[in-house]
């Protein structure tokens, strides 16, 4: 069964945005104070679709594996500065350690999906790479924010108990250990949810993607699949690693939080 | 030969945000001596113990704890030489029972598990019903905090255990019975924080403090 998808003509999606009227009504009649925002919002959406649209018209075009990977790593880095942005921390510390851990929770998985799973022979097809990293990344950017946010902020309010682990004879690993625990918690548990109820709250994008692709939606259902198991382990990777690359420049050698990490 | 001294500082200046709250302070505790810190608030009672710890970097001084210089490197090990108990201590979050065994699942504590079958006679030298074992930190007083504090100090069997102002929350029976306790132990050196007359009464020596500079 494969079906092709009704393309939208410029005119039609313009039409589309008529139905933006009505939030933006509500915003006014309401005097809610995010009209303005709104707007700007809008036109990002708009002019970042346009132009990531036509730029990967060119690269799936020229699929080069190069290409592929440098707009990869663009995105890879896109994220880091948003998640240190998202969680209220000073950029010179975080930037590093989290692109690394970036990398290999976003790498690990999209290569073990397209490898072993899909079994493509190049496993930078930009068909897929960019997109499938691109959920795994988006993911992670949100998983990490209430991680790493989580992680530091807990540490700062819960001082003394953490002080007084230090002085039972903790090292700053045993010291640190519940709170990452509960960062971990705090960070997995959307995605933990998400999986109990997909399927039956709403259809996820993957799947809805690839059944508008024209897919059997039985295939759709393995991509979907395949997929929350890559969302998961990036994430689960991401955050447990991005926590313990951060700790080494972040507490002094005596496993003092440098409280200057935070932005207020 | 005589032993080394259990704490000695000197010099010890500490700064907070260019304000100098301990100037240039000298002291050397020798090892089983009950010493009691006084001093106005805001004579840095507090910060002398936190400095001891490695919870506040010196800006001038040292610090040495058994005869070992204190540093970011052996701190760690210098803190297994010592207990503590603050005035409101956060011990964590759970059940009071778990609180005082969590410290025994750190790697420097592993050997003395076996102490914790004391925790029965020390619960009942110090007033404390078996039964809030069961409860959670959280919905016990302050005093039944500070006790179960004391007993997680004493059962890591350290040489040496700072209190900053432990019995602040204890009525009279209690605070004696901590005395007591700790007037038990005569290898132990205790660094006391009190205004408390009881506690004064139970010390050896009293170091006062005035407005942050020496005071001996």
């Amino acid at each position: 069964m494969i079906m092709n998808i009704t393309d939208i003509s410029p005119w039609n999606l313009a039409a589309g945005y008529i139905l933006f009227t009505i939030p933006l009504s509500i915003i006014l009649w309401l005097h809610v104070p995010m009209f303005t925002q709104t707007i700007v919002s809008i036109l990002r959406m708009t002019v970042q679709l346009l132009f990531v649209g036509f730029y990967l018209q060119v690269i799936f075009r020229l699929n080069n594996p190069w290409l592929n990977s440098a707009w990869l790593l663009v995105m890879i880095g896109v994220a880091d500065i948003s998640i240190i942005r998202g969680c209220g921390l000073k950029m010179m510390k975080f930037v590093l350690p989290l692109f690394v851990a970036l990398i290999v929770g976003t790498s690990l998985p999209l290569l073990s999906f397209i490898g072993p799973v899909l079994k493509l022979p190049n496993l930078l097809e930009a068909q897929y790479v960019i997109p499938i990293g691109g959920m795994i990344l988006g993911n992670c950017l949100r998983a990490d924010i209430i991680g790493i946010n989580n992680f530091y902020v807990s540490i700062r309010k819960a001082e003394k108990s953490y002080l007084n682990s230090l002085a039972q004879g903790a090292r700053l690993r045993e010291a640190l250990r519940p709170f990452t625990g509960d960062a971990f918690q705090a960070a997995l548990m959307p995605t933990v949810a998400t999986m109990a109820t997909i399927g039956l709250v709403a259809l996820p994008g993957m799947m809805t993607g690839v059944i508008l692709g024209g897919a059997n939606p039985v295939t759709a259902i393995k991509y979907q699949i395949a997929i929350m198991i890559a969302i998961f382990s990036g994430t689960s990777i991401t955050v447990f690693m991005a926590i313990l690359l951060t700790v080494k420049n972040n507490f002094n050698a005596y496993g003092l939080l440098d409280h200057g990490i935070f932005k207020k | 030969m005589k032993p080394a001294p259990a704490i000695e500082i000197n010099d010890l200046s500490v700064r907070f945000d260019g304000k100098t709250v301990i100037d240039t302070f000298s002291m050397c505790i020798e090892p089983g001596e009950k010493v009691i810190i006084t001093g106005k608030s805001g004579s840095g009672k507090s910060t002398i113990l936190r400095s001891i710890l490695g919870f506040i970097i010196p800006y001038k001084g040292a610090i040495r704890i058994e005869n070992e210089l204190l540093t970011g490197k052996s701190v760690w090990k210098l803190r297994t030489c010592m207990a503590y108990v603050a005035q409101e201590p956060e011990l964590g979050t759970g059940l009071a029972g778990d609180i005082l065994s969590r410290p025994f699942s750190y790697r420097a504590n592993l050997h003395l598990k076996g102490s914790f079958d004391n925790v029965p006679e020390l619960m009942e030298r110090l007033l404390l019903p078996n039964e809030i074992l069961n409860k959670d930190i959280a919905a016990l007083s302050g005093g039944e905090k500070q006790r179960i504090a004391i007993i997680c100090a004493i059962l890591l069997d350290r040489g040496i255990i700072l209190l900053d102002e432990a019995s602040s929350a204890l009525d009279k029976a209690a605070t004696l019975a901590i005395l007591e306790l700790l007037d038990s132990k005569k290898m132990l050196t205790v660094l006391s924080v009190s205004h408390d007359d009881k506690w004064l009464s139970f010390s050896d020596r009293i170091i006062e403090l005035r407005g942050g500079s020496t005071g001996i």
